[in-house]
């Protein structure tokens, strides 16, 4: 034991990396250490000072010192001393640190098959599937319930993965690991449930990591009811926890939608490396309808910037801290800079029956396809009347809607919500410094109540326009 | 030796300029740098390096990815357990180690530790109990002792305040947990159980053994207001009677995590899995119902709850989907499900439904009075009321002008069959008749399709569906 002790290197004190706080005193049973008497003028402190001439080389110091790089055995690293300066490229021990390997996605070919007569939510659901989504949490909330139910009962044959987490929070949070592993994952939630994600949302955002979140809003405030509204418009598009945050946000209007919007979510979310929001309603969570599969599934790959936790991932971090306010803010330059990309790349819309319409009615989700059913009886009674159905409301598709607007007279926004949406207009024409924007009214339902066909139709009627 | 799991140069911290590179942001004799020694050093020991994800916790130790050579995740306060678990579920082969402190683990992110110590899932977690907040500048955690002093309890703490958490007991009479140990570090005896059990806790993961937990029992000086001498000590006589140290569960011996499943993406499995029908059904309508309307015909279902009405929706949906068309149905929503009524809403389109909901139906199908009370009047000029004449004896007289009121005694039907039940089929049977809306063979044949799982039950649905057939016509 004595002489495999003395073959053993003996400590290496680098005085720039000690902090003199004397744990080594203590553990040394030979007296090696002392207190210094010089102070460092670089780090203000004042290290130990060691004298090697008792040591018995039990190593029992190297334990007591909380610091890395303060005392070691000595001829391990030793060179690590004489690093001269800096550079932003983490320096890792010898082997190096890995680049990633690409590993990308691939699309299979589906045959074609048979519409399916399904709900909105198991359509989401079927959506995130073919799209390589193999990871889901959740925490049960109605009506975003039968979502979830359908991943618990579908992924299991798949070798994917449903867990009920133990609240929204820890949902978020085990989508920020899933998602920042690279990973394809998402959940269903309900308005109350997805107010509790918003922080988590923020931390995904700042960390650049991509998920998709099916919210299948519901009537507030509070608990409110599970009635349909679209009570989530401000927070998806406005209020996605603290700080510049933005997420594209896409709203389905048939159970057809739900699928395909679902399956767009993901292709967004890995483009950009953010979350994406899928907002359905409750009505079009429980509507059920025809679906017609895509032609495509995909098989996801591990991006290069995943902590997938693999070799050729290691050099990776996910991480929104930066205590530097000049990074942090060249941090938001760049998430800005992705945010007026997507702003010029993402808009989508639907025109229905806009082209010579001299009122315009604005609306998404459910109540889009109750105003297209309201746009067919003012024809067929002689109005012209239109349709603007945003599928992004954020971003906002104005640049889809420029030309209608320019010609018509009147704009009624027809929403489930006390003006979420007519807000995202406004805001969007205001930016734009539109000059002679067309009268805005609306029909407005909340409480779990959408607007009807009827109401829409009176409101139109009443309205007076010029020609 | 500075293990080689720890980077060369530490270049995240300050951009690695002069002493940054190589060493810690931590206070002089901290106990967090002890901790993250032994625990480089047990996953160079284990040979884990490529695999390991560090999850680094909000608190003094927020910048483990400054020094940590592995897959570095930063989590929100408190949700380390929860982002390990994302982690370990997307990569099973992962070495997935939550590092949190006081605050962090038992205060803010109970919740957390505890469902995933309970969920048994097979990660790491380190757990430093140093008594105190420290990066917020001293105020109490939950794991503060009785009487000491922070800055959110300058009196000391007292009872007002709760008493001192302990977590490796806690965690300990968790069922998911397999090894749960409580260390220290105020001397080399402790200093080597700590390593010990440390590197047993990651060993544990890498055989796939469970959810390991260890507690480390640290020393803050710089918030105890102590020299990190007097600190070890501080940690000896006071907080080890209120946390005894030692094993506070192994049952390493027992089974194995069940293995973490991995994603498969085989086209064939996946849409089997989703239920896509692989062939089309045969086609028979030769045209859509035009006679009734255009493009869009509606259709309202109302009965209370066990009449059928959801059921015959379905079949009519069905239908017509099978035969091109666009349809939506929508059930009844909202309280009024639980209070017995139950109504659907069905539209046949030629093209695409626009508003999903009906109310203006071109058919009513009415199983009972209040429902044909109700819905009766909303029926459209030139549309069908068909209804149960077993047990709606008198016509409202509300009834929309020019709506066909077809009565039909669908229950007493029913009954004769032997079988209440298929109601709502010699309903649709009567439909199909008057209606014409979709031909026999196409309800028929989404009947059977329904009714794929009981297959014993084909015959009498379908001589239902013609006795329906045969009673409207006769009272046309
Ligand atoms: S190796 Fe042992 S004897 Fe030598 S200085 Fe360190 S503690 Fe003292
Ligand atoms: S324990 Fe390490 S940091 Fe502390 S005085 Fe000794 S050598 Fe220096
Ligand atoms: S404040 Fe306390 S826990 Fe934090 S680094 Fe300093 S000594 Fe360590």
């Amino acid at each position: 034991m004595t002489s495999s002790l003395t073959e053993r290197p003996k400590p290496f004190l680098v005085p720039e990396y000690c902090k003199g706080c004397g744990r080594c005193i203590r553990s040394c049973v030979k007296d090696c250490f002392t207190l210094g008497a010089q102070i460092n003028p670089e780090t203000g402190l004042v290290p130990i000072s060691l004298d090697l001439t008792n040591c018995n080389s039990c190593g029992l110091c190297i334990d007591a010192c909380p610091e890395p790089y303060g005392l070691r055995l000595a001829g391990e690293g030793d060179e690590a001393a004489e690093r001269p300066g800096h550079a932003l490229e983490l320096v890792a021990a010898p082997g190096g640190i890995p680049e990633p390997e690409p590993w990308p996605d691939q699309t299979v070919a589906l045959p074609d098959r048979q519409p399916l007569f399904i709900k909105g939510t198991y359509a989401a659901a079927l959506g995130a599937l073919l799209a390589g989504c193999r990871h889901v949490f959740g925490y049960p909330i109605t009506p975003s319930t039968e979502g979830a139910e359908l991943m618990a009962r579908v992924l299991p044959t798949l070798g994917g993965i449903f867990l009920q987490a133990v609240s929204e929070v820890a949902t978020v949070n085990i989508m920020y690991g899933a998602g920042g592993a690279g990973k394809p994952c998402m959940t269903f939630t309900s308005s109350p449930g997805f107010s509790l994600m918003l922080e988590g949302i923020s931390y995904m955002i700042g960390s650049e990591i991509p998920a998709v979140f099916v919210n299948v809003m519901r009537g507030g405030p509070g608990l409110g009811n599970i009635g349909p509204e679209q009570s989530d418009i401000k927070l998806a598009c406005r209020g996605l926890g603290h700080g510049n945050t933005h997420a594209i946000v896409l709203a389905p209007a048939s159970p057809q939608e739900m699928l395909d919007l679902t399956m767009l979510a993901f292709e967004l979310a890995f483009k950009y490396r953010n979350p994406v929001v899928v907002l359905g309603d409750g009505y079009l969570g429980q509507m059920t309808g025809k679906v017609q599969l895509p032609k495509y599934m995909v098989v996801p790959g591990i991006p290069r910037w995943a902590v997938y936790g693999d070799r050729s991932h290691r050099g990776n971090l996910i991480c929104s801290v930066e205590l530097d306010p000049e990074l942090l803010e060249s941090h938001n330059f760049r998430l800005n800079e992705k945010y007026e990309q997507i702003t010029s790349a993402e808009q989508r819309a639907e025109l229905f029956w806009c082209n010579d319409a001299d009122i315009l009615l604005l609306a998404c989700n459910t109540p889009s396809q109750i105003a297209k059913g309201a746009v067919k009886e003012l024809r067929e009674r002689g109005h012209r009347v239109g349709l603007l159905r945003p599928i992004t409301l954020w971003p906002f598709p104005l640049d889809r809607f420029r030309g209608p607007l320019h010609r018509a007279k009147e704009l009624v926004v027809v929403e489930a919500s006390s003006g979420q949406l007519e807000d995202e207009l406004r805001l969007a024409l205001s930016h734009a410094g539109t000059p002679t924007p067309p009268r805005v009214t609306h029909v407005r339902r909340m409480g779990g109540i959408l607007p009807s066909q009827s109401e829409i139709v009176d409101h139109v009627a009443k309205l007076e326009v010029v020609p | 030796m500075p293990s080689s799991v720890f980077y060369r140069s530490f270049d995240r911290h300050n951009r690695g300029e002069g002493v940054n590179a190589h060493s810690t942001t931590y206070c002089p004799g901290c106990g967090h740098g002890l901790v993250q020694k032994y625990l480089a050093q047990a996953i160079d020991e284990l040979g884990t390096q490529d695999r390991t994800v560090l999850i680094s916790p909000v608190g003094c130790s927020v910048f483990m990815y400054y020094y940590f050579d592995v897959g570095n995740s930063q989590a929100a306060h408190g949700r380390a357990p929860a982002v390990a678990i994302g982690h370990k579920t997307a990569n099973p082969g992962s070495i997935v180690i939550a590092y949190q402190g006081d605050g962090d683990l038992a205060s803010i992110g109970l919740a957390e530790i505890v469902s995933t110590a309970q969920l048994g899932i097979p990660i790491t977690v380190i757990f430093v109990n140093n008594a105190i907040y420290g990066m917020t500048g001293g105020q109490m955690a939950p794991t503060t002792l009785l009487g000491q002093h922070t800055t959110t309890t300058v009196e000391g703490r007292g009872l007002f305040a709760g008493r001192p958490l302990r977590m490796a007991e806690m965690i300990a009479g968790l069922d998911g947990s397999v090894y749960v140990e409580r260390v220290a570090l105020y001397d080399n005896r402790r200093r080597v159980h700590a390593k010990r059990a440390i590197k047993k806790a990651l060993g544990l993961q890498v055989n796939g053994k469970g959810f390991a937990f260890i507690e480390v029992l640290s020393e803050c000086p710089v918030h105890l207001g102590l020299d990190p001498e007097a600190a070890e000590d501080w940690v000896r006589d006071n907080m080890v009677p209120v946390f005894p140290l030692g094993v506070k569960k192994d049952i390493t011996d027992g089974p194995n995590y069940p293995p973490i499943p991995s994603p498969r993406f085989d086209p064939d499995e996946t849409l089997q899995a989703i239920g896509a029908g692989t062939t089309r059904e045969a086609r028979f309508a030769h045209g859509f119902a035009e006679h009734l309307d255009p493009e869009d015909i509606s259709l309202k279902l109302a009965g209370a709850g066990g009449d059928g009405a959801q059921t015959a929706a379905m079949v009519i949906a069905r239908a017509a989907i099978n035969e091109g068309f666009d349809s939506t149905l929508i059930p009844s929503y909202g309280p009024e499900s639980r209070g017995g009524t139950s109504y659907a809403d069905v539209h046949v389109a030629k093209h695409q439904v626009l508003s999903p909901a009906a109310p203006r139906p071109h058919v009513l199908v009415a199983f009972n009075a209040p429902s044909l009370a109700r819905f009766g009047p909303t029926v459209r000029t030139g549309g069908i009321v068909l209804y149960d004449s077993t047990v709606v004896h008198a016509v409202p007289s509300a009834l929309a002008a020019g709506a066909i009121p077809v009565p039909v005694p669908l229950t007493g039907a029913a009954k004769d069959l032997g079988t209440p039940l298929v109601k709502n089929v010699v309903a649709l049977g009567a439909l199909q008749a008057v209606s014409k809306l979709l031909p026999e063979e196409s309800f028929l044949t989404a009947l059977r399709a329904l009714l794929r799982d009981k297959p014993a039950m084909v015959p009498v649905n379908e001589e239902a569906f013609r006795l329906g057939a045969k009673l409207a016509l006769e009272e046309h």
